[in-house]
């Protein structure tokens, strides 16, 4: 860019580095008469100040469990793990997950995974730990490992692997998937199902490929990267 | 390296990325982007979530469309990058934690750039060759020096 200006067309600039002033000095004629569109420094800034200060407020404000955040994530398998998990509302039905036309994750299954899936009206889990892979490195998230717990509402996992274990209040099995009401999903019609009115759930341990929930609370939130999963 | 000779096709393309903030709309269509692949839930159960699993989608869309109209009609970009930069910290709550961060980062600094960027600047100079070249100054005319500093 800087392609060998003259020392007239260049000696006001320290005068006025990086302010924002679009008033130009006389060197139309020198400078290669290249002239470009360029950001200024500090017009970024007071943008970038604000916007920064925003964002760690929100991370801090989701960190104490005072904002609820949602997610929706699917396609990719990711773990999650919690030492509790208590719910009101429960709902399990099989279901043939789809992926994304030519996803690289599709291998030789064909792009479909038979899943479980588990909604649950309200729950609370305790030590939520939430890793992805992404090839060679892991991303992290978890929350709820102090006093305040992880709380979530319609929350929908499709899941592959399920393990913990479980204790249910009114359980209800054998229903027909499209009969359900007790979280407010219906499955698809003629397919194996149950349904409780409480759950809980030691030592959880899911394999999902999609998650979706109205709102996560996370105190305690903490996001990095790790070489191990959960 | 500027003084290279070069192919039609490219120097078409460096002088139209020099008029528009190039940079900062890429990135703000990339966070978009970046955010509407790490959420691809089915529709049903968006659609049972209601309005608010809806606007994981809108906003990430809109991110990307602003994004691409920053790049298109770089003439409104102070519109744009400030819709941009609210719509991207609102990705924090409303899609997967802003795509897991990364859209977010991307997203604001994007608009960060669309933001700051104006046309039609002064070659940029490293500072150490415009001391020198000041110090030349100086040297050579001082009573030049008095405009200058």
């Amino acid at each position: 860019m800087a392609s060998s200006p003259d020392v007239s067309s260049t000696g006001n600039t320290p005068g006025n580095p990086g302010s924002g002033s679009p008033s130009e000095a006389p060197s139309s004629a020198g400078a290669g008469g290249e002239r470009r569109g360029r950001v200024r420094a500090r017009r970024a800034a007071v943008m970038a100040v604000p916007a920064t200060l925003v964002a760690a407020g929100l991370a801090v404000l989701t960190a104490q469990g005072a904002l609820g955040v949602q997610f929706a994530v699917s396609g990719m398998p990711f773990t999650v793990t919690a030492t509790e998990l208590r719910g009101t509302g429960f709902e399990q039905f099989g279901a043939l997950d789809n992926m994304a036309e030519g996803s690289p994750n599709a291998g030789d299954t064909g792009g479909q995974v038979l899943v479980v899936t588990s909604a649950i009206k309200h729950a609370t889990l305790d030590k939520l730990c939430q890793s992805v892979d992404l090839g060679g490195t892991n991303l992290l998230i978890t929350a709820g490992s102090g006093a305040d717990k992880v709380t979530a509402t319609d929350l929908t996992t499709d899941s592959t692997e399920l393990s913990g274990n479980a204790a249910f209040d009114n359980i209800e099995i054998g229903n027909d998937a499209s009969t359900l009401t007790k979280a407010g999903v219906k499955g698809p019609i003629g397919v194996f199902s149950q349904q409780a009115d409480t759950v809980r759930i030691g030592n959880l341990r899911q394999t999902n490929y999609a998650t979706t929930a109205g709102v996560f609370k996370l105190p305690g939130l903490k996001l990095r990267f790790s070489d191990s999963g959960c | 390296m500027p003084d290279r000779p070069r192919q039609g096709a490219r120097r078409a393309f460096r002088g139209w990325r020099a008029r528009r903030p190039f940079w900062g709309g890429l990135l703000l269509a990339l966070g978009g982007g970046e955010i509407l692949l790490t959420e691809k839930a089915s529709l049903k159960v968006v659609m049972h979530i209601g309005m608010q699993g809806l606007a994981g989608y809108l906003l990430p869309t809109l991110m990307l469309l602003l994004g691409l109209l920053i790049l298109f009609n770089p003439g409104q970009r102070l519109f744009y990058s400030i819709t941009g930069v609210l719509l991207s910290l609102g990705t924090w709550l409303t899609s997967n934690l802003g795509g897991f961060l990364l859209g977010l980062l991307l997203g604001v600094t994007g608009s960060c750039l669309a933001f700051g960027w104006l046309p039609d600047q002064e070659p940029r100079v490293s500072r150490r060759k415009r001391r020198r070249q000041a110090r030349a100054a100086r040297a050579a005319a001082p009573e030049g020096a008095g405009t200058t500093a």
